[in-house]
């Protein structure tokens, strides 16, 4: 075993100096099995997902509760979970899934507000943060938070409720997990003294910048006393889906409900053998440039230089194609 | 190890360079996975043309190292095959 291992991954005589690793013959088989992997992979994940899929571990409650913690700590009231804008923002994500987009606004021009106003909630202040990618909770929460704009809606004195959709499903031909957070405040929530009365509804002014996870405000007062509208019936909004179409575009998780936990993550095992092999060639390049540059062995290769920094550009390739993404 | 990269300070700064050049491109395309592979497949392509250049300007160039840095390229581009087709789309 040593001998295989002296053999494979250092130089010496035997493998007249050059790491068996670093061979043409061991290059190009390696070459080919990442590449028939990968189609095995595919192919697995299509057809057999109960074995090797997409998985996240997000839930709405999970997210609530870092929420919480991080407008806490900005001495902020907690944010309740509204089902209304779970619904909302689950609807939302069926429409990103099923028209293939990724942003706030979906190409036929539809806002974020047509879902949450649809879904009953009746706000004054209403906001959205969107994020894909990522497979746990708190790396969405500190996304969000690290970037000025999604933290202004989170930590926002304007809203009071928070509806979280966690959906996996197809994104540009990618297999994604996409989170939809929901923000807002109805007229009740934010005039706390009119709860027990009729009191007036609001017009709706429409900003005219729809900028991304803005916070927005997208009611204003008028002086018009118009009976409040009543709220729509509450669905559950827990990993439900209506319509049955949709349903096949992706999966509502909503942390409970409708999402079957592979028995291998596809995206996590891929990812772990990709930096493995790419750190095992890193390490091993360098160890072979040190250890002919000391014996002061002339060879007729390559730079182990330049092949250091092409695998160095392919981990850090890895890095951004894993990384989760947020608007 | 220095005395090399010092050697051929032009070379290595060009080709970081381009590496970069890649890396930032795929950043900015993030998340179009598409984009991303096509500049991928280009810089892969730069990687194995400026090698190659680079040991036939320094009269060095055999059959075997060219084989060598398409390989590399090679295998660079089969890892992030396989991590798209296993783990993203």
């Amino acid at each position: 075993m040593k001998n295989f291992l002296h053999h494979f991954f250092l130089p010496h005589i035997k493998n007249n100096y050059r790491p068996k690793l670093l061979q043409h013959k061991v290059l190009f088989v390696l070459t080919l099995f990442f590449f028939s992997s990968g189609f095995l992979m595919h192919y697995v994940r299509n057809n057999y997902p109960a074995v090797l899929g997409t998985f996240s571990d997000i839930s709405n409650q999970q997210l609530l509760i870092l929420t919480n913690e991080k407008r806490q700590e900005s001495g902020l009231g907690p944010l309740s979970l509204n089902q209304t804008l779970s619904q909302a923002a689950a609807n939302k994500a069926t429409d990103m899934f099923s028209k293939d987009y990724w942003a706030h606004i979906a190409p036929d021009g539809t806002t974020p507000w047509v879902f949450i106003k649809s879904s009953g909630y009746n706000y004054v202040y209403a906001g959205e943060n969107l994020a894909r990618g990522y497979s746990s909770a708190p790396d969405v929460v500190s996304a969000w938070m690290a970037s000025s704009e999604h933290r202004k809606n989170m930590l926002s004195s304007n809203y009071s409720d928070v509806g979280f959709s966690v959906s996996t499903g197809k994104l540009s031909g990618e297999d994604t997990v996409l989170v939809v957070e929901m923000l807002g405040s109805t007229y009740l929530a934010s005039a706390p003294v009119a709860k027990e009365e009729n009191k007036p509804a609001q017009e709706v002014v429409t900003a005219d910048k729809p900028v991304a996870a803005q916070e927005k405000l997208v009611l204003l007062p008028t002086l018009t006393p118009t009976p409040l509208p009543t709220q729509a019936p509450q669905v559950n909004t827990l990993g439900v889906q209506k319509d049955n179409s949709l349903n096949k575009l992706a999966t509502i998780n909503n942390g409970s409900v409708g999402s079957v936990k592979p028995l291998v993550n596809g995206l996590s095992l891929s990812l772990v053998t990709a930096r493995g092999v790419v750190s095992l060639i890193i390490f091993i390049l360098i160890l072979d440039m040190v250890i002919i540059e000391r014996k002061k062995i002339v060879r007729f290769v390559g730079h182990n230089l330049d092949h250091v920094f092409f695998f160095a550009l392919m981990f850090f390739i890895l890095l951004i194609l894993a990384r989760g993404v947020i608007i | 190890m220095y005395k090399k990269f010092k050697k051929h300070l032009t070379y290595y700064l060009s080709l970081i360079l381009v590496l970069s050049l890649g890396f930032i491109l795929i950043f900015i395309s993030s998340p179009n996975i598409i984009m991303q592979s096509a500049i991928l497949l280009l810089t892969v392509f730069f990687y194995v043309l400026w090698g190659t250049l680079h040991h036939h300007l320094n009269h060095e160039l055999t059959a075997k190292i060219m084989i060598e840095y398409v390989l590399i390229g090679l295998l660079g581009t089969s890892i992030i095959f396989f991590f798209i087709m296993g783990g993203l789309i």
